[in-house]
């Protein structure tokens, strides 16, 4: 009796887990975006401010809850040293999400081609994308009109997932909101190829 | 109001941050707390046993064990993981032959109920030593990549010229303020 009324209750409790790795080139804002988005889904939760932020050079976790299920991010390092380890996230994350410098056109080329490197890669196939022109705070950056010719250059590698463009500012966390409402419903949606994890069963 | 209260609530939670030093013998231990605590290097013995100190980093109090790393005495780090709010692993980088015994002793670390909630910092220490292991190396040669609920983070240290230790700890700080 104890186990199925304690079992009816963890039913009750207990949320659908997703993860959702946030990839991208160096000083393109992930962890930046990662608190930013966790202040935004967290109450009472002040993020750590971003002159405080650092290079990344391991791991930053998040978990936050909305729309009914939680999410969990991985937020890697994104030096080209570091981008070799990022596929050993791949075969458990539910989402992606890329953050681009949209300042820094210098590099958006670099950050093309590890993208495609990215999306070319067996266990994404089918995972939802989603692509964040970061740092639109900035005067002279490149909008999303801008950007979003240069990463749909290569419809054939995206193939049939869902995959979304947005501007957003980690800074002042404009966009963050809907972007992360979009990933929710894609992955809801794609549960039946990648179905939730329940850590607590294990 | 609720800002009033969180701001008491913070004066009140101020306790003592309790973190272990741990790594394989002749990592660099000792040598690392003693540079947190005074700033400078100390000749140093193989610790049998610990050395505790208390440091002060940017407000934040640290109470800092520094457990021996000897074969013989590893079994007891397992003694002090309670209350543990942070791990500092310091890893020899210019030693490739003993990396895999220092990841043997890491993951069962990590598996520790007691130790699920705690930060990890790996140091890879002794970079000042030409032909050392990369920070992608050690990261690798850790089986970092394994390690998927837990934030960490590795930094490159030279404890004998003090380098990169101030960036460690800075991030630790910034991690163990916003945990919560």
């Amino acid at each position: 009796m104890y186990t199925l009324l304690s079992g009816f209750y963890k039913y009750l409790v207990q949320k659908d887990e997703y993860c959702v790795l946030i990839l991208g080139l160096d000083n393109a804002g992930k962890t930046t975006y990662l608190e930013a988005a966790k202040t935004k889904f967290t109450k009472n939760y002040t993020g750590t401010h971003p002159s405080k932020i650092t290079t990344t050079v391991g791991l930053n976790i998040g978990k936050i809850d909305v729309a009914g299920i939680r999410l969990n991010f991985w937020d890697l390092g994104g030096q080209s040293e570091l981008q070799s380890l990022w596929d050993k996230y791949y075969e458990e994350s539910h989402a992606i999400i890329y953050i681009i410098d949209s300042s820094d056109r210098d590099r958006i080329d670099d950050s093309k081609e590890i993208f495609d490197k990215m999306i070319a890669s067996q266990s994404l196939q089918g995972i939802p994308l989603l692509v964040l022109a970061n740092k639109q705070d900035i005067p002279e950056c490149m909008g999303v009109r801008e950007v979003k010719p240069i990463f749909n250059r290569n419809t054939h590698l995206i193939g049939k997932r869902d995959c979304m463009v947005m501007p957003i500012s980690a800074l002042t966390g404009e966009g963050i909101d809907e972007g992360i409402r979009w990933l929710v419903d894609c992955i809801k949606r794609n549960s039946y190829l990648r179905p939730p994890i329940n850590l607590e069963e294990t | 109001m609720g800002v009033l209260f969180s701001y008491f609530k913070s004066l009140i939670g101020t306790r003592e941050m309790r973190i272990l030093i741990l790594g394989l013998d002749g990592a660099g231990k000792t040598t690392i707390l003693y540079r947190l605590q005074v700033g400078e290097v100390v000749t140093t013995i193989p610790t049998i046993g610990f050395n505790v100190e208390q440091v002060t980093y940017k407000n934040l109090k640290f109470q800092v064990w520094d457990l021996g790393g000897q074969t013989s005495i590893r079994p007891y780090w397992r003694c002090y993981y309670s209350n543990t709010d942070a791990i500092i692993y310091v890893v020899d980088s210019a030693d490739k032959e003993r990396i895999g015994i220092s990841k043997d002793e890491l993951v069962p670390m990590l598996r520790e109920e007691e130790l699920a909630d705690a930060i990890l910092v790996v140091l890879a220490n002794k970079q000042d030593i030409p032909g050392c292991m990369s920070l992608k190396e050690v990261h690798q040669a850790l089986g970092l990549d394994a390690l998927k609920n837990r934030t960490f983070q590795i930094f490159k240290t030279s404890a004998i010229k003090g380098e990169g230790l101030d960036n460690a700890m800075e991030w630790l700080a910034n991690a163990l303020k916003n945990r919560k």
